[in-house]
């Protein structure tokens, strides 16, 4: 019989105390809400699904990142133990998308038999993802002020932004592992900066024009800044320059001062960023509600269930960071940004140690979706940027938004699989 | 394939950098700002909080209830308030008014109190009760005494300077006020401002019992003697100014001039000191300084000395008119310093604060700011003010088997009648009450405010057991 390889002996344990975590506050949620305790097992089962996961994808090939799968199942756990005391129902429903989203991520996972081949998939994945944004602009159901949901009535709803990041990662990745000489080195003096020719950058600059106008259309600003970070990463990556970047941000700067200008919803999230207090019951209530639970928190939290979402609009998803905030204090809201933190420099190390061009900017464009992600839904709710509306990884109450996240990991694990070479010795 | 590697991890800095500002911006909100957050105005969190908290009684010295609590069906608390009017000033009739603002931290065991573990131990805190040094009883007969007046009674006691009572009038009823939005009009629109506590808040020209204060001022300073004589013809004039008194009260020593109360004599006092002199006096006596006790109080004035009529207005002061404008409490203040050989106590309200668990978390002591006067000077004060009730303006307020030293006053004032003025100790020689009380345009200070000291003095003479 042969012995579990150190590695995977130390993501189990990792995955235990998680489940550990979820034990002990399910029993407190339990016996706070006088349920019977055995109802626990539903916190459990969060991680549960995870560790069965972690199991099932070693059948496949066990040679693989072993911190991800820990990361995910403790930011799932502590989002799905405040979802319960929020809206028990909701916490249902997570927990089936959390199941749900461990099934797809092993499906995805066995399906990928190499990850390079994906890079074949890369125009395909383009069009998809201007299919699914076309079809939102066209068909789509508005859900506070914002334009994001396809549904087909009764039956199903989604948000297809979620899915749409991971196919510009694909195409992105594909493209610009394609083009990187060319990106790179067939340049030309525009206006003292050495630009790349037209003709190679222009499938990127639409893209992303493109992807652009209809997030600011659809009124989802979160996702246009998520979708113009990746885009200047991505070109970064391709060609090394910082004067992309630097271009770039100009270019943002711009179209940020055209966008407070040109749209309403825009200035309000700018406005309230600057000073909530000018409108508190209005429209600065929701950033200063966030706030204020933040300083109820205090140092040490005012502990766990002990409420916090009344008062806090879209406390299960968006804000849910603020509630933890509240309840686990400075020292858990840091502990918090510091499992993502961790997640996201997992990410990136599966992209830097790939030996595969594709792979390497798959896994980094998924890492800074990931980061950039966490830092502006964070980032807004404690006023440190305009806040916008976009889930918080894992954590948010959302279907789409945790199997979609549950997909970007199984690629990240599919990358880790077949393009980092893997030391023999860290096997047994 | 190197080159890209390097690039990612250049890329991966930028996130993780903001993760690190996330963590020192959340730090800022949570740790420096969060005070000030917490006690925003917009802020209903900590008042949804505080809603659920069981609050602390207030108890009187013997235990009786004067604010309660009952838990209503929304799961907030209703106060209560079973002493009703006899002690509306000092419970106020919500959160933000008498002790239940000025004790808020101790009866929501909140702030200082609040233990910051509480809520992981017990779960949702209770409050600390509060026992008052204040005697129901003796609230509810001077509440009767001064009703369908306006006016204030304090009485303290003279060993320690605890609060035994604190009445103003027109009272309320707590429960009544907020019982309507109407009757809340009718409270907030009353012309003789019910809400106003005139002990600690009234501004009264003193009269006559701060002749009581000129008198120590010069004793101590020595200038004068008890035996001094004065001629009083019934006018004294100053700088072009006359001071009368209502009969010309002949030859008199200072003894025999505060028992008649003689203007002229008093405002000739105004020769043996310097405004300085006078002043310093009344910063000893703290008789410009509020109160230090958990309710609102203000300041009070003796005038400002420095313009050209400084003379005039000294003499003025000096027999208790000019500027001078001082709380009834600052009266009884000044009263006790007297009657405790010339130490001056700083009075107190609250006796204990005794947690849920019955541990008694804090408890007052006797507070001796200093000596106004020297004890010599006080017992010879306090010797004159006997002869006031003996056998001068004071002889109502007599008590049979006890010596009562007192004042009386009628202050004059631009609103009508004097008001009626009067301070007291007793017993004399070892004196274990201060009464004083101050009704407004009700006349002379032996017709209305004495009687009512008298009362309540014998009430608190025997619950202390110094009346036989």
């Amino acid at each position: 019989m042969r012995s579990i390889p150190h590695s995977r002996r130390s993501e189990l344990i990792l995955l235990l105390f998680a489940a550990l975590v979820a034990a002990l506050g399910g029993a407190l949620i339990c016996l706070g809400i006088g349920l019977e305790l055995w109802r626990l097992t539903r916190a459990i089962a969060v991680v549960g699904a995870v560790i069965v996961a972690a199991l099932m994808l070693d059948i496949a090939d066990p040679r693989r990142d072993r911190w991800l799968l820990p990361i995910v199942a403790m930011i799932s756990v502590l989002g799905f133990l405040l979802l319960w005391q929020l809206d028990s129902g909701a916490a249902a429903r997570q927990l089936v998308w959390i199941v749900s989203g461990a099934g797809v991520m092993i499906a995805v996972y066995y399906l990928i038999e190499d990850v390079r081949d994906l890079s074949r998939l890369k125009y395909t994945s383009g069009l998809l993802a201007l299919a699914l944004v076309g079809l939102t602009l066209a068909f789509g159901v508005e859900k506070g002020g914002a334009r994001l949901w396809l549904a087909v009535p009764g039956l199903i709803s989604f948000q297809p932004t979620e899915l749409v990041k991971i196919f510009m990662c694909i195409f992105l990745a594909g493209y610009v592992s394609d083009r990187a000489e060319l990106l790179r080195d067939d340049t030309r003096p525009v206006a003292g900066f050495q630009m790349p020719r037209l003709r190679y950058i222009a499938p990127l600059v639409l893209m992303v024009v493109f992807s652009l106008a209809i997030f600011v259309g659809q009124r989802d600003l979160g996702a246009a800044v998520l979708f113009f970070g990746l885009f200047v990463a991505m070109t970064y990556l391709g060609t090394g320059r910082k004067s992309y970047a630097l271009i770039a941000v100009v270019l943002f700067a711009i179209g940020a001062v055209g966008a407070y200008y040109g749209f309403t919803h825009v200035q309000t999230r700018v406005d309230m960023w600057l000073n909530p207090w000018l409108e508190p019951t209005d429209r600065g209530y929701q950033i200063l509600q966030a706030l204020f639970a933040l300083a109820e928190g205090g140092l040490v939290g005012t502990g766990f269930a002990t409420g916090g979402g009344a008062g806090i609009p879209a406390a299960t998803t968006d804000l849910i960071f603020a509630v933890a905030a509240q309840q686990f204090g400075l020292i858990g809201a840091v502990g918090i940004v510091l499992l993502f933190a961790l997640a996201a420099y997992r990410s990136f190390a599966i992209a830097w140690q790939s030996t595969d061009s594709f792979g390497a900017l798959l896994a980094a464009g998924l890492a800074v979706v990931f980061s950039l992600q966490t830092l502006v839904i964070i980032g807004g709710v404690t006023k440190l940027i305009p806040l916008t509306g976009i889930t918080l990884p894992f954590m948010s109450y959302g279907g789409t938004s945790v199997v979609v996240n549950f997909i970007a990991v199984a690629l990240l694990l599919a990358v880790s699989r077949d393009c980092v070479p893997h030391d023999p010795r860290a096997e047994h | 394939m190197r080159q890209l590697s390097r690039n990612i991890k250049r890329v991966a800095m930028v996130p993780l950098v903001g993760f690190a500002l996330l963590c020192v911006y959340i730090a800022y909100w949570q740790v420096l700002r969060a005070p000030a957050l917490r006690a925003d105005e917009h802020n209903t969190r900590a008042q949804e909080r505080l809603e659920k908290i069981r609050p602390g009684r207030i108890l009187d010295a013997d235990g009786e209830v004067l604010l309660d609590a009952r838990q209503a069906a929304d799961g907030s608390w209703e106060r209560l308030y079973p002493a009703s009017e006899a002690v509306a000033h000092l419970t106020g009739y919500n959160d933000s008014s008498g002790l239940q603002k000025g004790l808020r931290d101790a009866l929501l065991n909140v702030g200082r109190y609040e233990h910051p573990l509480a809520e992981f131990i017990e779960g949702p805190t209770r409050g600390n009760d509060v026992t008052l040094t204040i005697d129901l009883d003796a609230q509810r007969l001077a509440t009767r005494l001064l009703r369908r007046q306006r006016g204030a009674l304090v009485a303290l006691d003279a060993k320690t300077g605890a609060v035994l009572t604190m009445v103003s009038a027109p009272t309320y009823d707590p429960a009544d006020v907020l019982a309507s939005d109407f009757n809340y009009q009718l409270f907030q629109q009353n012309p003789n401002l019910p809400e106003l506590n005139r002990a600690l808040l009234g501004l009264y020209p003193p009269g006559s019992v701060l002749k009581i204060f000129t008198a120590a001022v010069c004793l101590d300073l020595d200038r004068v003697s008890p035996d001094t004589s004065f001629d009083c013809d019934g006018r004294y004039e100053i700088d072009g100014a006359e001071i009368t008194c209502p009969r010309a009260h002949g030859s008199v020593t200072l003894e025999e001039a505060l028992a008649v109360s003689c203007n002229t004599t008093f405002a000739r006092l105004g020769r043996y000191m310097v405004p300085e002199e006078f002043l310093d006096y009344g910063r000893r006596f703290l008789l410009t300084e509020p109160a230090q006790l958990p309710l609102p109080s203000r300041s009070g004035r003796l005038g400002e000395f420095t313009g050209e009529d400084s003379d005039v207005l000294l003499a003025e002061t000096a027999f208790g008119q000019g500027r001078a404008h001082l709380t009834p409490f600052a009266i009884a203040r000044m009263t006790l310093a007297i009657a405790s050989g010339g130490r001056v106590l700083e009075p107190y309200l609250v006796d204990e604060i005794i947690a849920p668990d019955g541990r008694v978390i804090a408890k007052s002591r006797t507070h001796e700011v200093g000596r106004a006067i020297s004890a010599e000077t006080a017992a010879t004060v306090a010797g004159m003010m006997v002869r006031v009730v003996e056998d001068g303006t004071g002889k109502v307020a007599q008590i049979r088997g006890v010596d009562v030293a007192g004042k009386t006053g009628s202050a004059e004032n631009p609103q009508g009648e004097a008001h009626s003025w009067f301070t007291a100790f007793a017993p004399a020689q070892s004196p274990q009450v201060v009464v004083t009380a101050v009704v407004e345009n009700a006349g002379h200070g032996s017709e209305v405010a004495a009687p009512v000291v008298r009362e309540v003095m014998v009430h608190l003479l025997e619950r202390a057991g110094a009346l036989y």
